[in-house]
């Protein structure tokens, strides 16, 4: 029984260590949309073409959570190399 | 609800035509107003009145108002600003703050506002006709292709809302809810679509922008434009009309403003009379769909609401 009880502890712990993975996976590119999303709509601050600016002026107050992504992306725009090996566990 | 834009260059008259046309419609019983969106204006002077920002009776059923869209770009941006700093309570310290002043600025304001106060009038309840007197051709076409652009940016942001907030949903499932650290404050995020402030304002500006184009390519919507019988503008009005129908908005009528009917012509303006009759000719030829109409150059300008009926009722009920 004790043995039962270990071998259902390791697969438990197999299978959430995995979904933490893949979570970590999913988070990392939700954030990349984030940060797309506000480059897409506030791109006008570094040039990019920008959506009609109706848009914008309407999304604006709204997008604070965006605008932190994309002010941390920037940031660690350089080590773009460093933060992509980390999303892939290469150390 | 019947709504009006009169097209065209600087210079050819649009003010006139467009005021004659709405005093023509008035003394016919329509509660008409006509709106000046061009920011240069003088259609207080076809009335020969002094005319503001605020709607102005003209005569029975006639009402006339010049749009401030630089107040109105300020208003917004006011606006806009006191939202931010309510939301953006970290925006001083991202040094954010200065480069929202540029907005005012950026390409596209004037339009925005511009359409804003076109939205304005034609949501009136209280005119059944709405006739705008526009900013020079490229200004307008511009803000009428608005709607159809925003509608085409609005629903590809919505998809990719939709991504951001399906993905939220997913690691909520595993995680709980998202949160999100900004300058110490902590904010949950929503993963619903209801409850996402960016989705809803996207949303509601698609269904604005689709009813707004609905009704541009409509038959409550008629251009009008307004020319003169000369070459170059013979090509302006071809590029216009094309123009026009890639946002699915169809022109109706052209008027030939300052058109010279003169028999028995001095030499020196021989040539002129010449490529005017080959214009009209070519013209009649080209935009057989379109109403063609000669408004002959007059005496002097017509000014107030005799002069404009008289202009009305001789060439452009005919």
């Amino acid at each position: 029984m004790k043995l039962f009880e270990r071998i259902r502890k390791f697969f438990i712990g197999v299978e959430s260590g995995m979904r933490e993975t893949s979570v970590s996976l999913i988070e990392r590119e939700l954030e990349e949309y984030e940060n797309i999303f506000s480059l897409l709509t506030m791109g006008i601050f570094a040039g990019i073409p920008s959506p009609p600016t109706g848009i914008v002026i309407r999304i604006l107050p709204y997008m604070q959570r965006e605008v932190s992504v994309m002010m941390k992306k920037t940031k660690d725009l350089s080590d773009a190399f460093g933060d992509t090996a980390g999303m892939f566990d290469i150390t | 609800m019947k709504v009006y834009f009169f097209l065209g260059k600087g210079g050819v008259g649009k003010t006139t035509i467009s005021a004659a046309f709405g005093t023509g419609l008035s003394k016919n019983g329509h509660k008409v107003i006509v709106v000046s969106i061009d920011p240069a204006h003088n259609l207080g002077d076809a009335f020969d009145t002094t005319l503001s920002n605020r709607e102005l009776k003209i005569n029975e059923n006639l009402y006339a108002v010049e749009v401030d869209i630089e107040k109105m770009t300020r208003e917004y941006l006011d606006d806009l600003s006191k939202k931010m700093q309510h939301t953006y309570r970290y925006l001083t310290a991202m040094n954010l703050d200065r480069y929202f002043n540029i907005l005012k600025l950026s390409p596209g304001i004037e339009e925005y506002a511009t359409l804003e106060a076109i939205r304005k009038y034609i949501g009136s309840k209280n005119f059944d006709t709405v006739i705008f007197d526009t900013p020079p051709t490229g200004i307008t076409l511009r803000v009428l292709a608005m709607p159809r652009l925003s509608v085409l940016w609005s629903e590809r942001l919505i998809s990719m809302r939709k991504a951001i907030l399906s993905r939220r949903k997913m690691v909520e499932n595993v995680k709980g809810k998202v949160e999100a650290e900004v300058e110490g404050e902590k904010i949950v995020l929503t993963s619903d679509e209801k409850e996402d402030e960016i989705m809803q304002e996207l949303i509601k500006y698609r269904e604005e922008m689709l009813e707004l184009n609905k009704l541009f390519s409509s038959t409550s919507c008629e251009v009008h434009i307004v020319t003169m019988a000369e070459e170059l503008a013979l090509l302006e009005t071809e590029r216009i009309l094309k123009s026009l129908s890639i946002f699915s908005i169809t022109a109706k009528v052209i008027y030939l403003n300052k058109f010279m009917k003169i028999e028995n012509p001095p030499e020196e303006i021989a040539g002129k009379i010449h490529e005017q009759e080959q214009v009209v000719t070519e013209m009649r030829e080209k935009f057989k769909h379109l109403f063609i109409k000669e408004v002959p150059l007059l005496r002097a300008s017509p000014r107030g609401i005799r002069d404009l009926l008289s202009v009305y009722e001789s060439y452009i009920v005919r």
